[in-house]
């Protein structure tokens, strides 16, 4: 009861250091982020690894099994699987990285704008949205992707009219429980604008959210991508790629399952790995996953 | 509680009716021209113009739009492109063979993993826990092609138990198709089951710790007790929505794995009817997938009304 | 007599990070049947971890390290699960500290009274807790009570296999005075009725005072002082005990106590505000409506330089909606404020900037006022660089800092985040944030109604101080009388967003005019087993105000709402009250 309290807690660390310490408590993070940091790696050195050209076949040496040469056999056309599978990170990675960080960000910004307005804004957004939800992602990517053509660029943009309705959901959820918080109450009070607000008392109160968002965001996208692939509205087929592999190498799955495996095994990873980034993290930041649909 | 059911169901009108209208604009969008398609590379000049007339296709978008919805409120979606018979007969045929699927895979889906959840909520951080958190971490982190293909592998290849492909059309019986059924709605049912178990998990948990289970608890009630009468109907409810995006999302995941198995299903057609640019035939199935989503979470609204008494007294704002 | 309930030496921990927290640490008491024990203590005292284990309940992750419990013969921690379980509810049971939330919502209260056991019928229980039609209640779900019925159904449900010691978790929190005292007294006479051996566990030595038979003061989880209730609360010997018991703000308190390290109580004579000093703000006739239900009817007062005005009520009295007004943060819906600067009529966005800086809020949960991701400091440079205040990094830098000096903190705590204060740091910091734009009118909204006794003295004082040194207008508002009679200068005593009574704090408190003013300070619960109510029980009344002819006035500014004797009660506690939560 003296008139100086007492020091409490001992001395702060930065934000980002907090971050990483309460983030390193949960193994499952650590391990997801380790396992997609390897295929990231993976992708980005695919050339150093392998010697093999992916996409040059070899017709001579076509449906090999597992061996010194082609250490996971080879396909149809004779191409070396264990390179088409190294390089074909390149193309899930990178389109759904794009795509991921698109559908995030728009949808961050939009669900925040819709908490914090509220109103007929709110009300005319949420309409619009359920609607664009109501129709199969399935479907709304192939309409897209046949209106456009079948470029990086068009995916990333199909992939983004089909997840930001469901990141905005999220991200408004989240957001609505901070605006009547009493520090925005008190920005308001001052007179601040929307904007201002935003950046300064609500976008820092979510960034646990928009974090989990991403990486599991990101897991579908890779999912629905690799679907998109294999229905062959992807990646144009001589691009290595592990859902367009998969479709190729099924009708020889007895034959060489490796081609069918080995893309199987490459995509399982990265999804998993993304998947236990998102639930260590949600759980190391008490973020309420409950509030995501599916 | 009239003015919720009603409140809901204007609603849900109001997202069907912006769906179409985004469905329809979207269609009216893809490349090409449909009378141009019809008649091939080589038709005249005139009989496009003829086609574009009998087809209505040179009026006003809105206009069209207008006829479309009508049509479509009596049944009548229009002419297939390709087949050049009506729409709506052949989408109800192939529809009825997805449903088939749909049915056997909600029930197992749905029934599964519900128990699954809430079996691993309760034993939270415990074998039975990680063992069913594990299985549905992977379930969830496969794509519905890759479970299909696995499947195929296992119980078509390895152990000849079910066919691996369908080799009837779309008029095949139910008789015929119900072997061929299985394993397209075991993968389906894997995947979706993976989010159900999820989520029923963490909403048990949730409502387990919460301070009425533990009064009810401390009143001495049996563990069954308290979990059936207390917690379920509570944790049960953010788990509803769950369910009907899911079942929705079936529509959708049925497109996948129909192509695996080759199986005569909405899925397959509109694989089929996208790449024919057979518009019609997709604006029905997105009509059809919007209805399907629409009334999935109409249900749900209604089911959590049963679970939750606050919203059977009094309203709930959005 | 061998007592129902003792506790031996009982310590308990938390696993936390790998660490073992201990929560109470060799805890022995024991409790008889027909008396009361209450345990008191500060938040963090392990008050209600050795409540729950009296009924063999531990938190998820904790567990005994040493000790036992003994309830009716039998070792709580020792039994079987089914045993376990029977001993729960037959022998002893628990009413949880929020009612509201200790129900089960999907369930009708008569089913999850009946389930908890015994033969009494449920209509029968409800009549017991003096609930009026029990038939048609029971048949009600949880969300269409009143928090002060919901209480009732949970003490109905842990009566109802007829234990024989019942623990009462801070049964009275987050009830209005008036439904608190309601619920204490039934609590009482059903204790004696029925002999059970009463286990009380709360914060607030008022209700400890009116109920306990013996007092067990704990702090950090070790048993500070155990006595009777009448000696501890007349010869307090330990000095933490004497610390708490003067801390606590009393009805009549002249002026803000001040609490020595000894635990000695002095008495700070309130500031004198000048005759002739300017209004600061003013309200005339103010409405304020939610949607189609008026908060507020026709409110109006005026505040002084250098002055506390208190706004008093309860919960639904419009008190905080007219803080909020004033603040620029709802527009009211008919009359007029003004500063002495400008009008108060628009919205804060709306109000000019020099206007804005003047009127500042301080709100009542500290926990939530301060964005939990930004430093205090910068929550404090914030204003300072927004109002223009201060102008540059450095100058709004060191502005801040001595914001954080004035409100007697370490200004090295700038770099911390909230999380890494007290309640009461919290709280100063959301003072010093107020400060920051250099208001003349501070509203102070419940500011120390979420904190620990001790911490609440002090900061009372910090509001005392700072409109001493900055000559502030302050709108102090509290449901709590005896803390408004230490600060407040005048009061305003407001029910159902109507005022039935104002006048100086002096002359309110010795001679309350409103039946309504008089059930307040009744319901008051004094830190004093032996205090008698400061006014008589107060006759049921019915509104008589007429247009022309609002008041009876008392002389020197003291008047109340004309009101006439009523033989119908108007403001039966227990009358089932619509909650207006949207």
């Amino acid at each position: 009861m003296t008139t100086v309290d007492t020091v409490r807690a001992d001395a702060p660390a930065p934000r980002a250091a907090r971050a990483w310490r309460t983030l390193r408590s949960s193994r499952a993070a650590v391990v997801g982020l380790a396992i997609v940091a390897v295929h990231v790696v993976i992708a980005l050195l695919a050339p150093l690894l392998t010697s093999y050209d992916p996409i040059a076949g070899n017709a001579s040496q076509a449906l090999l099994g597992p061996g010194g040469a082609h250490w996971a056999g080879t396909d149809q056309y004779g191409r070396d699987v264990l390179a088409r599978v190294l390089y074909g990170g390149r193309y899930a990675l990178g389109v759904s990285v794009a795509a991921t960080v698109v559908s995030v960000a728009l949808g961050t910004v939009i669900g925040c704008a819709t908490a914090l307005r509220g109103g007929w804004f709110d009300d005319v957004t949420g309409r619009v949205l359920d609607a664009v939800l109501a129709i199969p992602a399935v479907l709304a990517l192939l309409v897209v992707v046949t209106a456009l053509g079948t470029g990086p660029a068009v995916i990333v943009l199909a992939v983004a009219v089909v997840f930001v309705p469901q990141v905005v959901r999220v991200v408004r959820g989240a957001a609505l429980a901070v605006v009547p918080a009493d520090y925005v109450t008190a920005a308001r009070a001052r007179g601040e604008g929307t904007w201002s607000i935003l950046r300064r008392e609500i976008l820092p109160n979510i960034v646990d959210v928009v974090c989990v968002e991403f990486a599991m965001r990101a897991s579908w996208v890779v999912l629905l991508i690799s679907s998109l692939s294999f229905l062959g509205f992807g990646a144009d087929p001589p691009t290595p790629d592990w859902g367009l592999m998969v479709a190729e190498n099924r009708t020889a799955i007895t034959v060489v399952p490796m081609a069918s495996v080995a893309p199987i095994i490459a995509l399982a990873t990265l999804v998993i790995g993304l998947n236990l980034a998102a639930d260590g993290l949600s759980k190391a930041w008490g973020v309420d996953r409950i509030t995501e649909g599916f | 509680m009239l003015s919720f059911v009603a409140r809901r169901t204007v609603a849900a009108l109001g997202t069907l009716l912006l769906s179409s209208l985004l469905v329809f604009l979207a269609v009216q969008a893809l490349p090409g021209d449909v009378a141009t398609q019809v008649l091939g590379r080589d038709a005249t000049p005139q009989a496009v113009a003829e086609l574009r007339g009998s087809l209505g296709l040179d009026r006003p978008a809105f206009e069209r739009y207008g006829d479309w919805m009508w049509g479509a409120l009596h049944g009548d979606f229009g002419t297939s492109l390709v087949s050049g018979t009506a729409v709506g007969g052949d989408v109800a045929q192939y529809l009825g063979n997805s449903a088939l699927i749909a049915l056997i895979t909600i029930l197992f889906a749905v029934t599964g993993s519900l128990l699954l959840g809430i079996l691993a909520g309760l034993y939270r951080d415990r074998w039975p826990d990680h063992l069913i958190s594990t299985v549905s971490l992977v379930g969830m982190s496969v794509p519905e092609f890759v479970v299909a293909t696995v499947l195929v592998l296992c119980f078509s290849v390895a152990l000849p138990w079910f066919p691996a492909v369908v080799l009837y059309g779309p008029d095949a019986t139910v008789g015929q198709l119900l072997p061929a059924v299985w394993l397209p709605a075991l993968a389906l049912a894997v995947v979706m089951a993976a989010y159900i178990v999820r989520m029923a998990r963490t909403s048990v948990i949730d409502v387990m710790a919460s301070e009425y289970v533990t009064t009810a608890r401390l009143k001495g009630l049996s563990t069954w007790r308290v979990v059936t009468r207390h917690a379920l109907p509570s944790a049960l409810l953010p788990v509803l929505h769950v369910i009907a995006l899911n079942v929705a999302w079936l529509l959708g995941g049925v497109a996948v794995v129909e192509n695996v198995f080759n199986y005569p299903g909405i899925g397959k057609l509109m694989l089929s009817s996208v790449q024919n640019r057979d518009l019609p035939v997709v604006q029905a199935i997105a009509l059809i997938s919007a209805v399907v989503y629409v009334v999935c979470n109409l249900a749900a609204d209604l089911g959590a009304m049963a679970l939750n008494p606050r919203l059977r007294t009094r309203g709930r704002t959005r | 007599m061998t007592p129902l309930v003792s506790v031996n030496s009982l310590s308990v921990a938390y696993r936390s990070g790998g660490r073992r927290i201990p929560v109470v640490h060799e805890v022995s008491l024991e409790a008889a049947a027909g008396r009361t024990l209450a345990l008191v203590g500060e938040s963090g005292s392990g008050k209600s971890t050795l409540a729950a284990a009296l009924l063999g309940h531990l938190r998820h992750g904790s567990h005994v390290t040493g000790g036992s419990v003994t309830v009716d013969g039998r070792d709580v921690f020792a039994l079987s699960a089914p045993e376990l379980r029977r001993l729960r509810g037959r022998t002893v049971a628990m009413v949880a500290q929020n009612a509201g939330q200790a129900l089960t919502p999907s369930m009708r209260v008569g089913r999850q009274i009946a389930e908890a056991g015994g033969d009494i019928p449920v209509t029968e229980l409800l009549d017991q807790v003096r609930l009026p039609r029990p038939a048609e209640l029971a048949r009600r779900y949880p969300h269409e009570l009143s928090g002060g019925q919901q209480q009732r159904v949970a003490l109905a449900m842990a009566l109802a296999a007829r234990p024989k010691v019942l623990v009462l978790d801070e049964p009275t929190t987050g009830l209005d005075v008036v439904t608190q005292r309601g619920v204490l007294d039934l609590i009482a006479a059903l204790r004696d009725e029925l002999g059970l051996a009463a286990v009380l566990v709360s914060h607030d030595l008022g209700v400890v005072a009116h109920l306990a038979d013996e007092v067990c003061v704990l702090q950090s989880g070790r048993v500070v002082e155990s006595a009777p209730t009448r000696q501890l609360f007349a010869l307090p010997e330990q000095p933490y005990t004497k610390r708490l018991l003067a801390s606590v703000p009393r009805l009549d308190d002249a002026g803000l106590a001040l609490v020595r390290e000894t635990g000695e109580r002095e008495i700070r004579p309130k500031a004198v505000v000048p005759e002739d000093a300017p209004i600061a703000v003013s309200a005339r006739d103010i409405t304020v409506d939610y949607g189609s239900s008026r908060a507020v009817h026709g409110v109006s007062f005026a505040v002084r330089r250098g002055e506390v005005l208190a706004l008093v009520g309860e919960s639904g009295s419009g008190k905080s909606t007219l803080a909020w007004a004033l603040a620029g943060l709802r527009t009211p819906s008919g009359g007029a404020m003004s500063h002495e600067s400008g009008d108060l009529a628009r919205p804060a966005q709306r109000r000019p900037m020099s206007l804005r800086r003047r009127v500042q809020l301080v709100f009542q949960n500290a926990d939530t006022s301060l964005n939990p991701r930004r430093s205090v400091g910068d929550a404090i440079r914030r204003p300072l660089r927004f109002f223009g205040t201060a102008s540059g990094r450095t100058e709004s830098a060191e502005r801040a800092r001595q914001l954080i000096a004035d409100v007697r903190l370490d200004p090295a705590l700038a770099d911390r985040l909230p999380a890494q204060l007290s309640g009461g740091q919290r709280q100063r910091i959301g003072i010093a944030r107020a400060l920051a734009g250099e208001p003349d009118v501070l509203i102070a909204d419940e500011i120390t109604t979420a904190l620990d006794v001790s911490v609440q003295a002090d900061v009372l004082h910090l509001v005392d101080d700072l409109r001493r040194e900055r000559d502030l207008a302050c709108l102090f508002i509290s449901h709590d009388l005896a803390v408004v009679r230490g600060i407040a200068d005048r009061v305003v005593v407001l029910r159902g967003g109507v005022v039935v009574e104002e006048g100086p704090t002096e002359a309110v408190f010795s001679a309350p005019q409103h039946p309504y003013t008089c059930r307040l300070m009744a319901a008051a619960l004094e830190p004093d087993p032996d205090a008698q109510p400061p006014v008589e029980a107060t006759p049921d009344w019915a509104d008589a105000a007429q247009e022309g002819e609002v008041w009876t006035d008392h002389g020197g500014g003291h008047r109340a709402r004309r009101w006439r004797p009523a033989g119908t009660p108007d403001d039966n506690p227990t009358a089932p009250v619509a909650e207006g939560v949207s």
